[in-house]
C-alpha cells in the first residue's frame, strides 16, 4: 500500500508528520486529512476558540505535494440568523 | 520466560518459590508473533489464557465501519486473558501491536493451581482487578481528558508499567507503536496525536523519536497528565 505524510499548518507553526501511513489509496488520505482536520477542530471548540485558517498537506514519500485540505473544506458552518427563524441577539 | 510475570507479581505481593514452581510448571507453547497478528478473536470459545512475555499488545473493540479502540495497552509479564478462565470467550479482540512472545496456561491448569495455592489465586484476583482499575482511568481520559493530557497520561502510565517489568532505562523506553496506534487509544487521530506530540515536545516534556519514549521532564509529564499512579496499585503488601 502507498506511503501517505500529513502535514499540518496552522497558527501553530508546521507539525510534520515524520511517520506517515500506510493507506489504500489518494481517497483514503483524504479521508483520513479530514478526519484528522474534524478531530483537531472538535478540541478547540471544546476550547471555546475555532481557527479554520489552518491546512493539511498529503505528501508522498518523495516530498511531492499531493493534496491540500484547508481546515475550512473539512467542516460546513452555518452562521447568520437562527435556523429557527427568531431574531438573534434579541433577548425575550 | 516468565521473569516479567514475576517482577510484575513481586511488585504487588510476596511470590513463594513453591507458588513460582506452580506458576512456571504450567506456561508453555512459546511462540513469536508478528506485529499485526490478532491473537484471539472476540466470540471464539476458549480454553486456555494467553501470557504476553515480550513486546506490546492490546485489548480492543471496533464498530462495524472499521473504527477501532483499544480499551488496554499490555506489557510484558501481563496476561492477555486471564478473565477469559471464568468468561470463556471474549467481548473484545486481542492484537500484537508490536512483535511479540506468548505463552499460553491451559484453563484446568490454571483451575487446578488455583485450587492448590489460595495465595496465588488471590493474587491473580488481584490481576483481573489492576486491568479494571487501568480501565476506569481509561474511561476518565477518553471522557473528559484533553487531548495532550490523554497522551502524556498514557505516556506515564507506560513508563510506570515497564519500569515495573524491567524495561525502562533511565527515562527512556521502547514502546515501537504507531500514531495511529496510539490515536486508537485515545480516541483521536493520527494526525490529531502527531499534532499533540509535538506541542508535549515543545513544552520540553517528552519526545517519540523511532519508537523510543524519552521523557525529558517527568514532574511536568505527570503534572500535565494528572497522573498519579495510585490506580496500579503499586504498595507491596499481602493479598
Amino acid at each position: 500500500m502507498p506511503h501517505y505524510f500529513f502535514h499540518v499548518r496552522n497558527r501553530f507553526g508546521y507539525v510534520e508528520d515524520e511517520e506517515g501511513s500506510e493507506l489504500p489509496d489518494l481517497e483514503a488520505a483524504r479521508a483520513r486529512a479530514i478526519d484528522g482536520v474534524r478531530s483537531m477542530l472538535s478540541e478547540e471548540a471544546r476550547a471555546g476558540e475555532i481557527d479554520l485558517r489552518g491546512r493539511i498537506e498529503v505528501r508522498d514519500p518523495a516530498g511531492a505535494l499531493l493534496l491540500t485540505i484547508p481546515f475550512a473544506e473539512a467542516v460546513t458552518v452555518h452562521t447568520g440568523p437562527p435556523a429557527d427563524g427568531s431574531k438573534p441577539g434579541i433577548a425575550a | 520466560m516468565i521473569e516479567r510475570h514475576l517482577m510484575k507479581l513481586r511488585a504487588r505481593d510476596e511470590v513463594t518459590p513453591e507458588e513460582e514452581q506452580a506458576i512456571r510448571s504450567i506456561v508453555r507453547e512459546l511462540r513469536h508473533v508478528r506485529a499485526d497478528t490478532r491473537l484471539i478473536r472476540a466470540g471464539e470459545v476458549l480454553s486456555e489464557s494467553t501470557m504476553l512475555l515480550d513486546g506490546i499488545a492490546c485489548r480492543y473493540k471496533d464498530l462495524r465501519n472499521g473504527e477501532r479502540q483499544i480499551t488496554e495497552l499490555h506489557v510484558a509479564g501481563d496476561f492477555l486473558d486471564l478473565h477469559s478462565f471464568t468468561l470463556k470467550r471474549l467481548d473484545h479482540d486481542v492484537l500484537a501491536l508490536t512483535r511479540c512472545t506468548i505463552a499460553v496456561v491451559a484453563h484446568d491448569d490454571l483451575r487446578r493451581i488455583t485450587d492448590d495455592h489460595p495465595h496465588l489465586t488471590r493474587l491473580y484476583w488481584f490481576g483481573t482487578n489492576l486491568d479494571a482499575a487501568i480501565h476506569r482511568e481509561w474511561e476518565l481520559s477518553l471522557g473528559r481528558r484533553t487531548a495532550a493530557a490523554r497522551i502524556a497520561h498514557l505516556l506515564c502510565e507506560l513508563y510506570v508499567r515497564l519500569g515495573l517489568v524491567g524495561l525502562t532505562d533511565g527515562f527512556s523506553y521502547r514502546l515501537g507503536l504507531t500514531q495511529t496506534d496510539l490515536a486508537e487509544c485515545l480516541g483521536l487521530t493520527s494526525v490529531h496525536v502527531n499534532r499533540m506530540l509535538k506541542e508535549l515536545r515543545e513544552g520540553g516534556l517528552v519526545a517519540i523519536r523511532d519508537g523510543m519514549v524519552d521523557i525529558e521532564d517527568w514532574e511536568g509529564l505527570q503534572k500535565r497528565a494528572e497522573f498519579t499512579p495510585d490506580y496500579l496499585y503499586l504498595e507491596r503488601r499481602p493479598r
